[in-house]
């Protein structure tokens, strides 16, 4: 418990942070929401002079890019990428830390085990994930009620907002096997960029092709299409069970990984 | 039982660092001095006792146990690192109440006292504390749980000779409360002046383990004399003097054995300048290659 207050404490400033980017991300675009709507027709035909494919890319549906839900999940392709950093940010760094900082020697003596250290920063981790996301969806919610022209389920816009949090989950767990095969990883940055854009690059990429079902699997951030849980009001399960199964597969290896490591001296 | 147990200790990484196959006990209530030069492993050997690092093969344990597979048994301990790093952004009070937190036991009254003792700003950010400073956090950190058995890695460095003392005194008081202490160091007066025995490391092995008491009837001293006249090789190859050097009116050697023995035999010669000194490790080191060869 002592250690999970201390990662929390130590882990506020940066949640609080990445909680403010990502509304004032949202409530940047959502706010073009009403002139987007007021002009509909010329915007309509202007997106669609756009070849297929960039629309794609963009995460732009014409068909329903026009109600508040369709146009906030263009937006949310954006806050997903902001929310994988974020994620896979913390990942990286909460185990590494200790080494990077010097501070194991301290930590890595006192009577606890390896387990429990890291179970303690995982769970400080996606305590400060649940709360960023938390406290995202009340004000966008807020946000979006305020643009909307026509009444929209509330429980939808929650249902799109979800995969936000799977994606981090998953960012979370591939910062954390990451970073427990590094010595000393002395910067997290560039692994973390690195990785988030790939994968979203790869993403962005294959939603515009039409390489079919099986290389979604690729980029989590193709996992959960937008317009399909607008459609179906529910999540594509093949894509969940593959999401579940790199967290479970990427968390287990990082406590083998991190019980039996050495921790060198600086 | 003992309270420090390594058995065939032995880690190998890279190709030259590493430790190979220490032996070592250390009983309740011993201050034990592990000494050796930089890089001879006296890290890797106290990192793989404490658990941070496995051992290729062999054991190590403390209090009978094995710290990775029983972590619990650290709370009996107290470590000192050769280079503390903290948690910058925290206040110096602050990271021992974490400290003290993880041992289930009231230690705020101790801290006030240690921090008294070391003479340490307890408010400040460790941030913008000094290394000496940094140093005294440390040592406050690794007893404020009184913890029975005291380890320091290199624990001097860095601090002032006036700090140094005060360091020690504390942990002679530690030690007759009852706890065992081990520490590491490459300066061998100062385990001189602490220790009950002492084991010399080198290139990763024990290569000699000594009761200080025979030590300090061995006083090594290194000995440079300029004589007024040439000094002749033969008025000084007398037992106890090793590595003997004469070049024209000036001769050096190591003497180990009594003082006065050594005394006499300079006083028969008509010196123009003398100088003795506390001969440095890697010295005796050679000196006991010599011996063992």
């Amino acid at each position: 418990m002592n250690m999970y207050l201390h990662e929390l404490k130590a882990l506020r400033k940066s949640g609080g942070g990445w909680a403010c980017a990502m509304i004032a991300l949202a409530a940047l675009f959502l706010s073009l929401y009403p002139s987007m709507v007021s002009d509909s027709a010329d915007f309509t035909s202007l997106l669609e002079g756009y070849p297929a494919s960039v629309r794609a890319m963009l995460g732009i549906n014409l068909e329903y890019i026009t109600s508040i839900l369709g146009f906030y999940s263009m937006v949310f392709a954006y806050i997903a990428l902001c929310g994988g950093i974020q994620a896979m940010h913390l990942g990286a760094s909460i185990l590494s830390k200790e080494a990077r900082e010097r501070t194991a020697d301290f930590l890595l003596v006192k009577p606890v085990s390896r387990a429990r250290i890291v179970s303690a920063k995982l769970l400080a981790a996606l305590t400060v994930i649940l709360v960023t996301d938390l406290v995202y969806f009340l004000v966008t919610a807020i946000i979006a009620s305020a643009v909307a022209t026509a009444n929209y389920s509330l429980s939808m816009f929650f249902m799109l907002n979800l995969p936000l949090l799977f994606i981090q989950l998953i960012f979370l767990a591939v910062g954390l096997v990451a970073s427990v095969f590094f010595s000393r990883l002395k910067n997290v940055l560039p692994l973390t960029l690195g990785v988030v854009f790939g994968l979203y690059m790869t993403g962005a990429l294959l939603a515009a092709g039409s390489e079919g079902e099986l290389a979604r699997y690729l980029s989590p951030f193709q996992y959960f299409d937008s317009i399909y849980i607008i459609e179906h009001h529910t999540f594509e399960l093949q894509y969940l069970i593959a999401g579940a199964l790199i967290v479970a597969a990427a968390v287990s290896v990082c406590y083998r990984v991190y019980i039996k490591k050495d921790i060198h001296a600086v | 039982m003992s309270v420090i147990e390594m058995n065939h200790l032995t880690k190998q990484y890279g190709k030259s660092r590493g430790i190979k196959n220490i032996n070592l006990s250390v009983e309740e209530g011993e201050i034990f001095g592990f000494i050796g030069p930089n890089g001879a492993g006296k890290s890797t050997a106290i990192r793989t006792l404490l658990g941070l690092i496995y051992p290729t093969s062999g054991s190590a344990a403390i209090f009978g146990r094995n710290c990775t597979e029983h972590p619990e048994i650290r709370k009996e301990l107290g470590y000192l690192p050769s280079e503390v790093f903290y948690y910058d952004n925290m206040k110096v009070i602050d990271l021992l109440k974490y400290s003290a937190s993880f041992y289930k036991k009231d230690c705020t009254k101790r801290i006030r006292e240690l921090a008294e003792i070391m003479d340490l700003d307890l408010k400040k950010k460790i941030d913008d504390l000094s290394f000496g400073n940094k140093k005294k956090v440390g040592i406050v950190q690794g007893l404020l749980h009184e913890p029975k058995l005291i380890i320091l890695d290199e624990p001097t460095s860095g601090l002032d000779p006036l700090m140094q003392q005060k360091f020690f005194d504390l942990l002679r008081e530690e030690n007759r409360k009852g706890a065992t202490v081990f520490f590491s160091s490459h300066i061998l007066s100062e385990v001189q002046k602490m220790c009950s025995r002492v084991a010399f490391i080198k290139e990763g092995e024990i290569i000699k383990l000594e009761k200080m008491s025979t030590l300090q009837e061995n006083n090594y001293k290194r000995i440079n004399i300029e004589g007024v006249s040439t000094i002749s090789k033969e008025a000084f190859d007398i037992s106890g003097v090793s590595r003997l050097e004469v070049n024209g009116t000036a001769a050096s050697f190591i003497f180990k054995g009594n003082i006065n023995t050594i005394m006499q035999r300079l006083s028969e010669t008509e010196l123009r300048n003398i100088s003795i000194e506390e001969p440095d490790l890697e010295e005796i080191f050679m000196h006991y290659y010599v011996k063992e060869d």
